[in-house]
């Protein structure tokens, strides 16, 4: 049943966007509905590949997807979890403590999770030494204002 | 060995990225109280649009011919045709400025903000562009008034380019033309393109019928006789110009810059304001500025901070009055 | 319309002066550099690279910006070879059967291909410009949005039929790809759609930060299913030097490839994007083998690699002819340009045409620097293959978010991104063509927008498919490159049945 998944959510997801074209607001100037008409066509659209998908995949529906196993296999799941919420460290503090300390923490964090304590000495020296470059090379040479 | 030697070719990669360093100028300390701090300039736009080439150019003349000894960055904050940059600056103190033009009121206005000119303290107004109106070569139409004429009859018998968007200042100088004309305007029917150039090469192609553009953007053309400008929105007949007339000689009572300035953040000291006025004034008399001016076609169009104060009222009460009379707002 | 060889040889000797040279070499060299890094591509290299240019003589300006956007282009295409993230719309084409020669251990071999291809693109296109630009210029002039409006549908559709065997995908992909496209102020009326009341949404979701996220946050995320399997890889990159048998096989894909993308890059707007993934579908379709496009057939390099660099040619035409830009990049160069007090525009040409000469030599000189400077970077960057993976994916995380902030300098961006690279994750487990989508974020505003203005310009919106010769011809084309999978599996049954 994990096949139906993906057709299921594309459905829903053509409907949720048609309802928000409908909720576009009529345009003032020129044809009141000219905003609406090439959404409604690509969400009409997507709609009925939906429905064609969504018939394909049941006649497919006993099979197992393999791919879905991979992703929670191992520890997989982990490393997703963690780049996840590294990211959101990451562009929480961007702005606050700045380009190169954030990306530090970040590039550093990123090495321990993947490339494992073991060569903690080899991802400190990589995250400082990188991060470092790559400030110098936009900030200083090309004068890319970064925070 | 092979580990250490990809890393190190990744990092060379990063590294030789910047063979190109144009040193920036070192700071000095000033004697009064402001600025204690490096300047901030806030370009609302990405780098390579007009808005940031300005703000660089404007850090390397106020830089080169020493009216500011401060250190000044350039800070992009691209977005919302302006509003990102302009919220991001009214958190700032008075070392952070930046650019304007009537975005900061039309933005407002359109609804698409909440800021308006009165949440920040301008500083002053620098350049502006004039606006013209043109036509193919072979058009019949020789001044803006007999397309006017024409858009009276029939409104929906022209096609009219204008670029980037609706509302802003090439659309409602002719929204303002027309409406003296008594054309009824909400029936128009514009094309809108994403750029200036779009909308040239639209025109040259025929597959628009009148555009309203920069007359920077127009010159060139006119000037090679691939199209005709036959009103600009300027008082007096522009140099190199001379056989295009103004719309005041055409009959309309109208002068409509495309004005460009520049404000700080809100609740700036008279001490503050005082110092901008005197190094904005300084600039605008280099020679670098007044270049600067001539390769992008601008006219120096200087108001010191109270005349821009009172130039960004009246702008206000104009752009209401076009925006309504455009159906764009109620 | 002659050319008068006089001016092209004074702008000859122009070009070959010390210090025009030098920028060409150092313009190409940062290019190719910058473009080498995911997510930034040529219009931002030449953004970043701009303040180098004030106060410089303008030719001498416009040589460095045109080495910095051509060199960007060889680079693009490095990364997309050796690690599927393209850093711009032209160069995604490269990854199609560039990624998949770099995993069968032709690493260095598909550089130096695509080195190759690239010159002998921009060669095409720097003959053509010399002996065609004005009457090009005219051309173009006659696409109108009718003509726009189809082209774009006929390289989506082009792109959607090579997802052969699963066309619902391809075009599934294709409107979700549409979908993100409509998000933004809505240029001919000023009505927001979708923007949920964030500023940085207004002018729409920057298909930048789409191909960041789908390749290369989606290909970091895709890697981690089996990082702990990926050893250092000892892959042999192998030769330098293509074989006798990879030049049969791509000689004449990239002569064809050059004048075609030569021809879309003229067309202001249409671009590199465009020009590489209809030069790619346009081989497939006339190869003998087009089973083996899409795992790693030289040919499939070779052709869009040959049609974006020729595209970036015939991008200067209507700037140089016309003062028009075709693309983000030449609009960025023009910008630059006017700071300097050049003015490009028809009397450029009438004018000051040694200055154009000038330019267009110095391509052609560039070109050859670039593809010696690319040929003797092959051995060092192959090395980056060298580098363990998990110390490979967090560093081209870090890059990813970098090039997305120097796109918008917002946060917003980022979360964007982390999104993307979970639809990026999730269509490579469930075997979704990329291509479309991105193809789709790319053009689908100006498709819209052309749609539109082509409605009020025909009062029935049937004929905006037939209003001229080249929209006829066009419309043609589609249906065509849509019925193509249909047709060639009817013939291979008639065949096996008479077998």
């Amino acid at each position: 049943m994990v096949r139906l998944f993906t057709p299921l959510f594309l459905n829903i997801l053509s409907i949720v966007y048609l309802i928000l074209v409908s909720q576009v607001p009529e345009s003032r100037t020129g044809n009141p509905n000219g905003p609406i008409y090439f959404p409604m066509a690509i969400g009409i659209f997507m709609l009925l590949c939906s429905i064609v998908y969504f018939i394909q995949e049941w006649k497919h529906r006993k099979e197992e997807v393999a791919e879905f196993k991979k992703l929670m296999a191992g520890r997989t799941p982990f490393l997703i979890g963690s780049t996840i919420v590294l990211i959101l460290i990451y562009s929480f503090l961007f702005e606050r403590i700045g380009f190169l300390y954030s990306t530090i923490l970040f590039l550093g964090g990123l090495l321990f999770t993947v490339n494992g304590k073991k060569h903690w000495l080899q991802n400190i020296l990589i995250a400082v030494i990188f991060s470092f470059i790559s400030w110098y090379s936009f900030a200083e040479l090309l004068q890319v204002s970064l925070p | 060995m092979k580990k250490l030697l990809g890393i190190l070719s990744l990092l060379f990669v990063m590294f030789i990225m910047g063979c190109s360093s144009d040193g920036s100028t070192e700071g000095s300390e000033d004697e009064s109280n402001f600025p204690e701090k490096d300047i901030e300039f806030v370009a609302p736009a990405s780098p390579g649009g007009g808005w940031d080439g300005t703000a660089r150019a404007m850090q390397k003349i106020l830089t080169d011919e020493e009216v500011v000894d401060e250190n000044i960055n350039v800070v992009n904050k691209p977005g919302g045709s302006g509003e990102v940059g302009w919220q991001y600056l009214t958190s700032k103190d008075a070392h952070n400025i930046t650019i304007n033009s009537s975005l900061v009121i039309t933005n407002n206005l359109l609804g698409q903000s909440e800021l308006t000119y009165k949440d920040f303290t301008p500083l002053g107004v620098l350049t502006t562009e004039w606006i013209s109106i043109a036509v193919p070569p072979e058009s019949e139409y020789e001044e803006g008034s007999e397309v006017m004429e024409q858009l009276k009859k029939d409104p929906t018998s022209m096609k009219i380019g204008v670029a980037p968007g609706l509302g802003n200042n090439d659309h409602l100088s002719f929204i303002q033309a027309a409406k003296e004309y008594g054309v009824d305007v909400p029936k128009l029917e514009f094309q809108i393109y994403e750029s200036g150039g779009d909308v040239v090469s639209a025109l040259l192609g025929g597959h628009i019928d009148v555009a309203s553009m920069s007359v920077s953007e127009a010159k060139e053309q006119h000037l090679a006789g691939k199209f005709k400008m036959i009103a600009v929105s300027s008082e007096e007949r522009i140099e190199g110009l001379e056989e295009v007339p103004t719309w005041e000689e055409q009959g309309v009572d109208m002068v409509f810059p495309h004005w460009r300035g520049i404000m700080g953040p809100p609740d700036m000291t008279e001490e503050e304001i005082a110092y901008w006025d005197e190094k904005i004034e300084e600039m605008v008399e280099t020679d670098a500025w007044k270049t600067l001016l001539k390769n992008n076609e601008w006219q120096s169009y200087y108001k010191d901070s109270q005349e821009s104060k009172e130039f960004l009222q009246q702008q206000t009460e104009n752009y209401e009055d076009l925006l309504n009379e455009s159906g764009l707002t109620e | 319309m002659g050319v008068d060889f006089q001016n092209v040889i004074e702008g000859l000797l122009v070009s070959i002066q010390p210090i025009n040279l030098l920028w060409v070499l150092i313009g190409g060299f940062l290019g190719t550099v910058v473009g080498m890094l995911p997510g930034l591509g040529p219009a931002t290299a030449v953004a970043v690279l701009i303040p180098i240019t004030f106060g410089m003589d303008p030719t001498s300006a416009l040589i460095l910006m045109a080495a910095i956007y051509y060199g960007a282009m060889y680079g693009g295409s490095r990364s997309s070879i050796l690690l599927n993230t393209p850093g711009d719309g032209s160069a995604i084409a490269a990854t199609f059967d560039g990624y998949p020669m770099s995993q069968k251990g032709q690493a260095g071999q598909a550089l130096t291909l695509s080195a190759i291809a690239s010159l002998i693109g921009g060669m095409f296109a720097i003959i053509g410009f010399i002996l065609l630009a004005k009457p090009l210029a005219t051309f173009a002039l006659r696409f109108g949005p009718a003509e726009y409006f189809m082209l774009m549908i006929f390289t989506l559709s082009a792109i959607v039929s090579l997802s052969k065997g699963n066309m619902v995908k391809g075009f599934i992909s294709m409107s979700v790809g549409l979908i993100l496209s409509t998000v933004g102020i809505d240029l001919q009326t000023g009505v927001h759609r979708f923007t949920f009341d964030v500023p940085q949404l207004s002018e729409g979701i920057d298909f930048l930060v789409v191909i960041i996220g789908i390749y290369a946050v989606g290909e970091v995320l895709y890697n981690y299913l089996a990082i702990d399997s990926l050893k250092a890889e000892k892959k042999k990159v192998g030769n330098k030097w293509i074989t006798k048998e990879q030049w049969k096989v791509s000689k004449w894909p990239m002569i064809r490839s050059g004048p075609l993308g030569f021809l879309i890059g003229v067309l202001p707007g249409a671009g590199g994007s465009i020009a590489s993934m209809l030069s790619y579908t346009t081989e497939r379709q006339l190869s003998k083998n087009p089973e083996n496009f899409g795992k790693g057939a030289p040919e499939g390099l070779a052709a869009p690699e040959s049609a974006n660099n020729a595209a970036s040619v015939g991008a200067f035409i209507p700037l140089l002819t016309m003062g028009i830009p075709g693309s983000g990049t030449t609009a960025v160069i023009l910008g630059a340009v006017i700071m300097l007090g050049l003015r490009p525009g028809p009397l450029l040409f009438e004018d000051n045409p040694e200055m154009v000469w000038t330019l267009v030599n110095s391509m052609f000189i560039g070109n050859i620097m670039l593809v010696i400077l690319n040929i003797l970077l092959v051995g060092l960057l192959v090395r980056i293959l060298d580098t363990p993976p998990k110390i490979l994916y967090p560093l081209i995380l870090v890059l990813a978010f970098i090039g997305t902030y120097t796109l918008s300098y917002s946060m917003v961006d980022f979360y964007i991104l982390i999104i993307f690279g979970f639809i990026g994750l999730f269509m490579k487990l469930l075997k979704f063509p990329i291509a479309p989508l991105i193809l789709a974020v790319i053009v689908g505003t100006d498709m819209e927008q052309n749609f539109r203005k082509s409605l009020v310009a025909h009062d029935n919106y049937l004929n905006i498919f037939f209003a001229s010769s080249i929209a006829t011809t066009l419309t043609i084309l589609t249906i065509l490159s849509v019925m193509y999978p249909f047709i060639l599996g009817w013939i291979q049954k008639r065949r096996q049945k008479q077998a």
